[in-house]
């Protein structure tokens, strides 16, 4: 009897399966199609406010080398006041870079662009003196570059290589020059 | 049980082995990774 009623209504059975088949292509296909995009941005991208924040600390010279204020008042006193004010950043820069020698390695957070997070991965990578990157080559910094992970490509944006040449020679002069205070 | 009744489970019955026919084709084997980054 069942089986009679299929017969007669075939057709009916094949639109069935058809609309079945049409609603389960829509399920799975159409509707995966959709992509997700999104407008969050990276708390490390470039431009992100936390990177920016970063960014400002790592490029702050730090306090022993900032240079006194001269109180307003005082400014009068000339050329006396602006040789103590030298002497005393000389020294702040001298002793900025002798901190690191006594543990036989550098500070390379002093290579603007090097944060903490990347100082420790160099750290990790064996990294530890100047003289290390001012040395890499093309395929040296490759390799680094290779295991910075999301910071792949600073080596050569921040110019590592070059900074850290001054540094090592402590040209302070030539590298304030080219990359701004330290 | 009216005839009609029957034949609509039926038909219910066949659009269930349609969407079966479709998840075999298209739906299994991908997983959540699909579509997303």
């Amino acid at each position: 009897m069942m089986v009679e009623m299929i017969q007669e209504n075939w057709l009916l059975f094949v639109i069935a399966l058809l609309i079945g088949i049409a609603v389960a292509y829509w399920i799975f296909v159409v509707t995966r199609r959709t992509s997700v995009t999104t407008t969050k941005i990276d708390a490390l991208d470039e431009g992100a406010a936390p990177a920016a924040r970063n960014q400002a600390l790592i490029d702050t010279p730090p306090a022993s080398a900032t240079i006194p204020v001269v109180p307003p008042g005082l400014a009068g006193a000339g050329t006396a006041v602006a040789a103590v004010v030298e002497e005393q950043r000389a020294e702040a820069l001298k002793t900025a870079s002798d901190d690191a020698d006594e543990t036989g390695a550098d500070d390379l957070s002093r290579i603007k662009g090097v944060g903490p997070k990347l100082e420790a991965m160099l750290i990790a990578l064996g990294v530890t003196r100047f003289s290390q990157i001012a040395a890499w080559s093309d395929d040296g910094i490759d390799r680094i570059d290779a295991q910075l992970g999301r910071f792949e490509g600073r080596i050569r944006r921040d110019n590592w290589v070059a900074q850290a040449q001054f540094l090592q020679d402590g040209d302070m002069a030539g590298y304030e020059e080219k990359f701004g205070k330290l | 049980m009216p005839i009609w009744f029957e034949l609509m489970i039926l038909l219910l019955i066949t659009y269930g082995v349609g969407i079966g026919l479709g998840w075999g084709l298209w739906g299994r084997g991908t997983g959540q990774d699909e579509g997303f980054e």
